[in-house]
């Protein structure tokens, strides 16, 4: 659930998605759920000319499973409550248990 | 320090420390973890990512193998692509 | 999430599956698993060397796991271009084996 909720922060934001067929796609974040699924407003085909099927997408549904990366505005995340939350949800169970 | 149990531990020791990561097609990846999840999922900053190729030279029959490196602000990895995470570098 | 597929309902759509192929056709349905229906639907075959070929499919079901980018289709912008003077690769395959 981490990255679902990291994501959810992202919102309105522009990313650019790495699919594992090697496209990018850039655009700006306008939804995403569980699974990572992405879905892109305004969105522009990195190196397009190569990829005219990709051409006059209004907007775009990426499947989560065939995202490589997603770059993200580095300015936009604030890493300390991501590594804290990290820790958190990486906690060792017995840990949690004894406390 | 909490002990290391079971191999993810070994990873959450190395929050905010530059590890390297080992990715399918040929890449991989330096850059500092911010976050990760049960499925190595992760959040990498001052990312480089080097993408390695070979390509037959078809004169001399060798093989050349090429370097291509960039480097990325921050970056989500999708953790079906992870082959392996190695915690902090010494170097670099 | 599902509520952003819903958007796309009746909506001329663009579908590229994990193989690299490109489907065309009006969204009648979908369910939880992103498998879709497609009416009026056709496939456009790029080729490097050839015209884009349309291959006519009629009513297809797309499975979910196949599903790599749906996107609405800009229906203005994609008739003011001639398909048959573009020459281009295929998209490549999304690859989950190759390590």
């Amino acid at each position: 659930m981490l990255f679902f909720s990291f994501f959810k922060t992202l919102i309105g934001k522009t990313v650019a998605v790495e699919l594992k067929n090697d496209v990018i796609l850039t655009g700006t974040l306008h939804s995403c759920d569980q699974y990572l699924n992405l879905k892109l407003s305004s969105v522009t085909v990195v190196n397009g000319d190569k990829y005219p099927q990709l051409g006059c997408l209004k907007n775009a549904f990426v499947r989560g499973s065939v995202v490589r990366y997603v770059q993200i505005p580095s300015g936009e995340v604030n890493t300390e409550l991501l590594e804290d939350a990290t820790r958190k949800e990486n906690a060792p169970k017995k840990r949690e248990v004894a406390k | 320090m909490s002990s290391i149990e079971s191999p993810l531990d070994l990873i959450r020791l190395s929050i905010s420390e530059r590890v390297y990561v080992k990715l399918r097609s040929n890449r991989e990846l330096r850059g500092v973890l911010h976050a990760y999840d049960q499925h190595l999922n992760m959040v990498l900053g001052q990312v480089e990512e080097t993408v390695t190729s070979k390509e037959v030279d078809e004169e001399t029959d060798e093989e050349i193998v090429k370097k291509s490196k960039r480097e990325v602000d921050m970056l989500f990895v999708r953790g079906d692509v992870v082959i392996l995470v190695s915690p902090p570098l010494k170097s670099t | 999430m599902a509520s952003t597929i819903k958007e796309l309902i009746d909506k001329k759509v663009n579908v590229v599956c994990v193989d690299g192929r490109n489907l065309i056709g009006i969204l009648s349905g979908y369910d939880q698993l992103q498998n879709l229906v497609l009416t009026d639907c056709h496939e456009r075959s790029y080729s490097s060397t050839s015209p884009v070929e349309l291959v006519p499919l009629g009513v297809y079901i797309v499975r979910g796991d196949s599903l790599a980018i749906l996107g609405e289709l800009d229906v203005e912008e994609d008739a003011k271009r001639d398909l048959g003077g573009i020459r281009a690769e295929p998209v490549r395959p999304v690859l989950h084996t190759q390590s």
